[in-house]
């Protein structure tokens, strides 16, 4: 009996201290913890893990992927989903490889790939927002038109060589750090600005986070929410000249899965699907993530089909975190 | 029946009750009372085993109890009516009334005259008039909530909490929902009836007991009681001085702000009002008079059919919240967390939403100035948080409430229209916003206060617009304004 009125004044206190300290650092830095901790085991484990060439190779394969969430990212937060990005990516490499014979004028190829993914997050934009379309649907149904369009354009057939110029951009580098590596950190720094510091980024977390309230503060949401959609179709067609420059291939189907794995990416990386929450550093941080199970379960050597059961409980651990967290 | 000692409860930052008491006996109907924010729910979710209590003991049915979980209570006979109903709306009544309980027969598969019989029983001998194998989104609220009590009913209940039942019905429903009660208080049920209206209180309780700032305060006798006295229980002082000093204007200050024949299909009809500067105007009228809408469509926020709004004796044509925020109208709406705040955002950010571009240059956010005046906004309206980046869905609603007429505030530099200010705030933060509200109208900012709380309305209206059923009925002066005038009006049929 004595110790019975001791005992829950204890627990209390203990409690609040999970809650009002571990708790907040978990839910910020949760995701970039758990990345670390990953490549820590990893290296352990094989210590090739953690090697110059291995990281260099890491970063290589985070590069289109973390372009991609980070559009991902913009367009959930809004209360979206984009589920073209995959499609957005194939045409755009195929367009710019149909358009490049001769390695001239790279510039126009690179905006003539980039405008089929603003017209498509353009019409994104317009279907969720002029016509109420849900997002999944919207985003669906571009994804499919886009795969047709894409293979009436082609016949059916892969469309040939991935010109020098991308090639030189998917596998070159800039004193030691890879091209494509120095573009995703350009593009993740330019946005993270955009997002975190810029009167726009704060109308989109208004937007996500309240649409009602984001109309009567004055925010034309629909514009913003298009401006997301467009900022993600623009980021999944460049990603998909840097990932066909890296692959060295083109066909039909560059970047096929990037869609879920963006998504789960952006989720796993504190971007709330109920809009309103997350960062682009930890979009990125959950893009990493992803690459470093599919690395670490080749380096390990463990048979290929693992990496995607792996992935899954990966993505069911985080997810359930997240509940608890949003409790 | 029920008897709690030295209850208390806290969670991470709040201590929702201290040292709480409350003894509710066999056959009575025993009021619980208090302010939003006194405890009433934590109290009600601690007694139906949601919540377990820090220390104290709970007694009930004359046994030390410890309760494992909500289901452990209703075992043992406590049934908790909650605002919201926890029915399936395409099931049939006698369905839901055995929900958890299906009547089965021999193969166990559920059977479905016995369900229909059965229900037919219960509900006849507490004298419910609803149809067995009436689907439950066929009926009324009123009978909705009668088919939870129903549900309450198939076990042996002996003690039933019911939170502000009258909340979501009126007039005659409410009638026939105390008749009920008291059938079965009479039957020997202890209920433990939670409101903030204390006319109901007088008519239907026995006891009642009155919860302040999560502590016991105090147990009267009904019968033995004045309204006064409870009031002044509850909110710790009397009603007097709640209002700020009022400093009256003169009734020939400029208008600011008039809107001529304002009608919203099937809510607001042909409404016109004048706002004048530096006057509080109150807008009373029951809930569903169509004030919030005319609001709303003031505002711009809400397509009105016809009419036109004047601002300083110009007319704005196809107003916008955008525009309305450029003239100088702010409008704090009723529903904080639905309409008021990004939950998702600190308070500094809340607080700047509608004046956003007076803080950036280039596109980007100035964040020192941005905190500087968020810090200053909460020193003034003092805000209880540690800083400008703390998240609003952190804080108390008073607190939220503050932030947002901060908000608006900062854009009204003409009219601020107050929907339900001080709607689930408590005692402190409501003095707050009234003194906010007539320093506001000091510095010659017109204010339109929407309110049900006659108190409110009386206390704080220089001049008061009647609405009944999307109508204007009526405008009183400052020496006409009193609870017999306004409710008059807000119940009197148009066109008589």
């Amino acid at each position: 009996m004595m110790s019975v009125s001791a005992m829950p004044e204890k627990d209390a206190t203990s409690g609040a201290f999970v809650h009002t300290k571990l708790m907040p650092i978990l839910t910020h830095y949760g995701i970039f913890l758990f990345l670390v901790l990953a490549i820590l085991v990893s290296g352990l484990i094989t210590p090739a893990f953690v090697s110059r060439d291995n990281i260099s190779n890491m970063l290589m394969q985070l590069a289109p992927l973390g372009i991609v969430v980070i559009g991902q990212a913009f367009v959930i937060l809004v209360r979206g989903l984009d589920l073209s990005v995959a499609s957005v990516m194939a045409t755009s490499a195929v367009v710019a490889t149909s358009f490049s014979g001769q390695n001239g004028d790279a510039a126009w190829v690179v905006l003539a790939a980039i405008s089929v993914g603003i017209a498509t997050g353009l019409i994104n934009g317009l279907l969720v927002t002029k016509r109420n379309v849900s997002p999944f649907l919207a985003t669906l149904a571009t994804m499919i038109v886009l795969q047709g369009l894409r293979f009436a354009w082609t016949q059916g057939a892969p469309s040939g060589n991935v010109p020098p110029f991308f090639r030189s951009i998917g596998t070159g580098a800039f004193y030691g750090v890879p091209y494509n590596v120095v573009i995703m950190f350009i593009v993740a720094i330019v946005l993270a600005i955009v997002l975190h510091r810029s009167a726009f980024g704060r109308r989109m977390y208004i937007t996500g986070g309240n649409p009602v309230t984001a109309k009567l503060v004055g925010i034309s949401s629909d514009r913003i929410t298009i401006a997301a959609y467009v900022i993600c179709g623009a980021l999944a067609a460049g990603a998909g000249l840097i990932l066909s420059g890296f692959v060295g291939v083109v066909d039909n189907f560059v970047g096929r899965g990037f869609e879920l794995d963006s998504i789960v990416a952006a989720v796993m990386g504190g971007v709330a699907l109920s809009g309103g929450r997350g960062t682009v550093a930890g979009a990125l941080a959950g893009a990493a993530i992803l690459v470093v199970i599919s690395n670490a379960v080749v380096m390990f050597g463990l048979p290929v089909q693992l990496q995607t059961i792996i992935k899954g409980v990966v993505i069911v651990v985080a997810a359930s975190l997240y509940v608890n967290r949003s409790h | 029946m029920l008897s709690l000692q030295g209850i208390s409860k806290g969670f991470p930052g709040v201590q929702a009750l201290t040292d709480m008491q409350l003894e509710v006996r066999q056959g009575e109907i025993h009021a619980l009372i208090g302010e939003n924010g006194a405890g009433k729910s934590t109290l009600t979710r601690v007694v139906a085993g949601v919540h377990q209590p820090d220390t104290g003991s709970i007694d009930f049915d004359g046994a030390l109890v410890s309760w494992s979980g909500p289901g452990d209570a209703k075992r043992h006979g406590i049934h908790v009516i909650y605002q919201e109903f926890v029915l399936f709306p395409h099931l049939s009544v006698a369905e839901n009334i055995f929900i958890g309980h299906e009547r089965r027969n021999r193969l166990g598969l559920i059977d479905h005259r016995r369900t229909r019989s059965d229900a037919r029983n219960l509900l006849d001998k507490f004298g419910i008039d609803v149809d067995p194998t009436t689907l439950v989104r066929d009926l009324s609220v009123a009978d909705q909530q009668m088919v939870e009590i129903a549900k309450a009913l198939v076990h042996d209940v002996k003690l039933l909490i019911l939170d502000e039942p009258t909340a979501v019905i009126s007039g005659p429903e409410v009638t026939v929902l105390f008749e009920r009660l008291r059938a079965l208080r009479n039957a020997g049920v202890a209920i433990l009836y939670i409101s903030h209206r204390l006319e109901e209180i007088f008519d239907l309780c026995d006891r009642v007991t009155v919860l302040k700032d999560g502590k016991y305060v105090a147990t009267r006798m009904i019968a033995s009681v004045e309204r006064d006295e409870l009031i002044s229980l509850m909110v710790g002082r009397s009603l007097s001085e709640l209002f700020p000093k009022r400093n009256t204007q003169s009734a020939d200050s400029p208008v600011v702000l008039e809107v001529r024949n304002l009608s919203i299909p099937g809510r607001v009809h042909n409404a016109s009002i004048t706002l004048r500067r530096g006057e509080i105007t109150g807008l009373a009228g029951m809930v569903g008079a169509g004030r919030s809408e005319l609001a709303f469509a003031i505002f711009g926020a809400m397509r009105s059919s016809g009419g036109q709004i004047f601002v300083d004796g110009r007319e704005i044509h196809d107003m916008t919240p955008r525009r309305a925020i450029a003239e100088g109208i702010g409008l704090v709406t009723e529903d904080r967390k639905g309409q008021g705040l990004a939950m998702n955002l600190n308070i500094a950010a809340n607080m700047t939403a509608s004046t956003l571009s007076q803080f950036t240059r280039f596109g980007l956010i100035d964040f020192a100035r941005e905190f500087k005046v968020a810090k200053q906004e909460i020193e003034s309206y003092r805000i209880a948080c540690r800083g400008p980046s703390t998240s609003v869905s952190l804080m108390s609603g008073g607190n939220q409430q503050k932030v947002i007429v901060a908000r608006w505030a900062r854009t009204s530099t003409k009219v601020l229209i107050l929907d339900e200010p001080t709607r689930g705030v408590d005692v402190g933060a409501k003095i707050e916003i009234y003194r906010i509200m007539q320093e506001l109208a000091d510095q010659g900012i017109a204010i339109l206060m929407i309110s049900s709380e006659l108190p409110e309305i009386i206390g704080m209206s220089e001049r008061v617009i009647v609405m009944r059923e999307g109508v204007i009925t009526g405008e009183l002066t400052r020496d006409e304004i009193t609870e017999e005038t306004v409710i008059e009006l807000a119940t009197r049929r148009y066109a008589s």
